[in-house]
C-alpha cells in the first residue's frame, strides 16, 4: 500500500527535500516530503534503513580546489578524475580511448530514491568511449574533497563490439563526513569483454552510495567486482539486463567492515533474452560490531530459456557482535532454466589456525593468510598483475587495521 | 647431565570434562630418538596436540619443559620457533593458502624469531627443491593450496617436507606410518634419519614396530590409558608386537 499521510521529516530528509529544491527537483522533493527515505519496509532496502540510519546530509558540493592523495595507485593505468561531481582535465588518452562529457546522468530513470538523487544532483558525466583491445588498465578516480559534502558525480562507459577493456573505480577524497551518490552506467557491445571494478575507500565518517548499471549485448563477457572498504554506511547498487543471447556475467562483491560500519551491495539482475549465464560470488568479512548486507534477485523472464544462474553469498565472522545478512531471491518466469542460491557464514577455521601456527607463524599472519584465501577466488581472476596487486593491498591494510 | 631436550613431568590433560592423560612422565635427551605405542584412544595424539600447543585440552598438572623451560604458557607459533615440530597424524587441509606461500611465511616467522632477515627467493626455492627431492615430492604438488587433494601418503611426506625446512630440535611425529605404502615408508624413513643429529631429538608414535626397523629408536614407551607404562630398548616393540598390550589393560576386566 502506498504511504499518503506526509510523515514527519527527519534531519537528513528535511535537507534533501531544500536541496532538491533548489534544484529544481520539485517531483522529487514531493517524493521524499510524502514517503521520507525508504525504511526496512521498503524491500530493497531491507536491512539499510536509510530513515535510520542516514543521520544527516551535508550541503552541496562546492567546486574542488585541493586534492588530497589519491586512495589506490594502479601502476600503469591510465588516470581519470572527477572532483566533487566535477569532470576534470585529464592526460593524453590511450588508443582506443576517447575521453568527452555530457550534461547531467548516465543512469536510466529507475525507481529508486538513491538513483533519483543521482539524477536531480550530478550535472555532468564522464563520457568513455572504448574501441578495440585497450591495453592500459582505466581508472576512473572519483573525490570528494574539502568540507563535508554532499556530492554526486556520474560515468557512462560504451565499450564497442569485441573489445576488451578493464576499468577500476576508485572513491576517495577528504576525511570528512561526506555523502557522495556516484552513477556509472556501462553498455557493453558484441563479444566485448569487459572487467569493471568499483572500490569504496572514502573516509571513516563517510557515507558512499553507488549505482552501477549494466547492459550486456549479444556475446558480451563482463566481470564486476564491487568493493566497500571504507565509509561508515556504503551501498552499491548493481543492476545489470542481459540483453543479447550467448552473454556471460560474473557478479562478485566483497564488504569489508569494521566497527561501526555498514556496508551494503544489492544486485538485480535481468535475465531478459534466452541463453544467457551468470554467477554471483559475493563475500563479507564482519569484526567488531559491524554489518555486511548482500541482497541479491535474479529475475528470468519469461522468454530466458536455457538460462543459468548460480548465486552464493558467504561470510566470515571475525567477532560475535557482528551481522553478516544475505537475502538471496530468485523470481523465475521462464521453464526451461538452472538457477541455485546458497549461502554460508563462519569463522576462522580454528584447526587450520593450530596447523599454521604450530609452523611458527603468528596468529595475525596466519590470520590473515587464511583471510587472503578466503579472499583468493574474488581476486585471482583479475589478469593484471599489478591490478591485482593493489586490490590484494586493499585487503591486506584492511587486515593489518591500517585503512583509517 | 645434560638439560634433555623435552622434559615431561606428571602430565594430566582434561578433554572437555574428561581426563585424557593421567600423569604423563617422560625424559627425551638430547640426540635421542624415543617410540611411543599404545592402543587406539590411549592419548598419544592428545600428548602430542598438547606439546604443540592446541587449545582445546585443559592441562591440569605437570609440566612440559623443552630444553629445560616449561612451554605451557607459550603459544604453538612460539613453541615452533623454540624448535618444537609436530608432524600431525592427520595434516589439516587449508584451501586458499599456496603450499609454497606457507612454506616461506613458516620458514621466515623462525628467521625473524632468531634475528635473521627473510629467505631469498632463490635459496627458498633451492632448498624447498633439495629437500623435495629427497621425499620424492614433484614440484606440481607443492603449487597446490596446502595439504588440499594431497593423498594420505603425500600428505605425510609434505609433513617431513615441513620439518626438514625448519630444522627442529624437538620432531614429534604422529603415525607419521600410517597411510605409506612400502616405498613412501622407506623414503620418509631415509628423510626422518638424515635429520638425526646430536642436537635434536625425537619422539615417534606409531602402531607399527615396522617403522622402527627404519628408524630405530634408543628407546620405546608403552602408552596405555593416559600415561607411559612401560620403557625399554628396541625389543621392547617387538614384544608388544607378538603379545600385544593386554598385559597393561591393569583396569579392564
Ligand atoms: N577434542 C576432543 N574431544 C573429546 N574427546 C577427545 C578429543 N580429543 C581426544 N579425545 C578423546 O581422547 C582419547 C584419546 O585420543 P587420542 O587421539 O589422543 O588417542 P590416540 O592414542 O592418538 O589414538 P590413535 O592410536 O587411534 O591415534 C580418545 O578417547 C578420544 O576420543
Ligand atoms: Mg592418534
Amino acid at each position: 500500500m502506498q504511504q499518503t499521510m506526509p510523515v514527519r521529516l527527519s534531519a537528513a530528509e528535511t535537507t534533501l527535500v531544500e536541496q532538491l529544491k533548489a534544484a529544481g527537483a520539485d517531483a522529487q522533493a514531493e517524493r521524499i516530503t510524502v514517503a521520507g527515505l525508504p525504511t526496512r519496509r521498503v524491500e530493497s532496502y531491507h536491512y539499510t534503513d536509510l530513515r535510520m540510519l542516514l543521520k544527516a546530509v551535508p550541503p552541496l558540493a562546492k567546486a574542488a580546489n585541493e586534492a588530497s592523495a589519491p586512495a589506490l595507485r594502479v601502476p600503469g593505468a591510465f588516470q581519470l578524475m572527477i572532483a566533487n561531481g566535477v569532470v576534470q582535465e585529464n592526460g593524453t588518452a590511450p588508443a582506443g580511448v576517447i575521453v568527452g562529457k555530457a550534461k547531467g546522468t548516465a543512469l536510466t530513470l529507475r525507481d529508486d530514491v538513491l538513483v533519483h538523487l543521482n539524477t536531480a544532483f550530478a550535472t555532468e558525466s564522464l563520457n568513455l568511449n572504448l574501441d578495440g583491445k585497450v591495453d592500459p588498465v582505466i581508472q576512473i578516480d572519483r573525490r570528494t574533497e574539502g568540507e563535508a559534502a554532499h556530492s554526486a558525480s556520474s560515468a557512462r562507459i560504451y565499450v564497442g563490439d569485441d573489445s576488451e577493456v578493464t576499468i577500476i573505480e576508485t572513491f576517495s577524497g577528504s576525511n570528512q563526513a561526506h555523502m557522495t551518490n556516484h552513477a556509472s552506467y556501462i553498455a557493453i557491445g558484441k563479444n566485448a569483454k569487459v572487467t569493471h571494478i568499483t572500490v569504496d575507500l572514502s573516509g571513516k565518517d563517510a557515507t558512499h552510495f553507488a549505482t552501477n548499471e549494466y547492459a550486456l549485448g549479444e556475446g558480451a563477457q563482463l566481470r564486476s567486482l564491487v568493493i566497500h572498504a571504507g565509509s561508515k554506511l556504503a551501498r552499491s547498487h548493481v543492476f545489470a539486463r542481459f540483453a543479447g543471447e550467448g552473454s556471460h556475467a560474473d557478479f562478485t562483491g566483497l564488504n569489508l567492515v569494521s566497527d561501526g560500519q555498514h556496508s551494503d551491495i544489492t544486485l538485480d539482475v535481468n535475465h531478459a533474452v534466452p541463453n544467457t549465464t551468470s554467477q554471483e560470488l559475493y563475500k563479507q568479512i564482519a569484526r567488531g560490531r559491524s554489518t555486511a548486507v548482500f541482497q541479491g534477485r535474479i529475475v528470468v523472464s519469461r522468454d530466458a530459456q536455457k538460462t543459468d544462474g548460480k548465486m552464493m553469498m558467504q561470510g566470515l565472522m571475525l567477532s560475535d557482535e557482528a551481522q553478516i545478512l544475505s537475502k538471496p531471491e530468485l523470481e523465475i518466469y521462464a521453464d526451461d532454466v538452472v538457477c541455485g542460491h546458497g549461502s554460508t557464514c563462519g569463522q576462522i577455521d580454528e584447526d587450520s589456525l593450530f596447523y599454521l601456527m604450530s609452523r611458527g607463524i603468528s596468529r595475525q599472519d596466519a590470520e590473515t593468510m587464511l583471510v587472503r584465501g578466503f579472499l583468493e577466488e574474488l581476486i585471482d581472476p583479475i589478469e593484471q598483475d599489478e591490478l591485482r596487486e593493489a586490490l590484494a593491498s586493499v585487503i591486506d591494510q584492511w587486515l593489518t587495521g591500517g585503512l583509517h | 647431565m645434560t638439560t634433555p631436550i623435552l622434559e615431561i613431568r606428571n602430565l594430566h590433560v582434561r578433554v572437555e570434562e574428561r581426563e585424557i592423560l593421567k600423569g604423563v612422565n617422560l625424559v627425551l635427551p638430547a640426540g635421542e630418538v624415543h617410540a611411543i605405542m599404545g592402543r587406539n584412544g590411549s592419548g598419544k595424539s592428545t600428548l602430542s596436540y598438547v606439546l604443540a600447543g592446541k587449545e582445546d585440552y585443559e592441562v591440569t598438572g605437570g609440566e612440559i619443559l623443552l630444553n629445560g623451560e616449561n612451554i605451557l604458557e607459550m603459544e604453538p607459533n612460539e613453541r615452533a620457533v623454540a624448535g618444537l615440530f609436530l608432524a600431525f597424524q592427520y595434516p589439516v587441509e587449508v584451501p586458499g593458502v599456496a603450499t609454497m606461500t606457507f612454506l616461506k611465511a613458516a620458514i621466515n616467522a623462525q628467521r625473524k624469531a632468531r634475528g635473521e632477515g627473510e629467505i631469498s627467493t632463490p635459496d627458498f626455492m633451492r632448498a624447498v627443491k633439495e629437500a623435495g627431492a629427497q621425499l620424492n615430492i614433484d614440484s606440481e604438488m607443492l603449487k597446490r593450496p596446502l595439504n588440499v587433494g594431497f593423498s594420505g601418503g603425500e600428505k605425510k611426506r609434505a609433513e617431513i617436507l615441513q620439518m626438514a625446512l625448519l630444522k627442529p630440535t624437538l620432531c614429534v611425529l604422529d603415525e607419521t606410518d600410517s597411510g605409506l605404502d612400502i616405498d613412501a615408508l622407506q623414503i620418509v624413513s631415509k628423510g626422518v634419519n638424515a635429520l638425526r643429529s646430536p642436537e635434536r631429538s625425537m619422539l615417534v608414535i606409531t602402531h607399527y614396530q615396522r617403522l622402527l626397523n627404519h628408524i630405530v629408536p634408543d628407546v620405546v614407551h608403552v602408552f596405555s590409558d593416559g600415561r607411559v607404562v612401560e620403557s625399554g630398548g628396541k625389543d621392547l616393540a617387538l614384544q608388544l608386537e607378538a603379545k600385544g598390550y593386554a598385559d597393561y589393560e591393569k583396569d579392564v576386566a
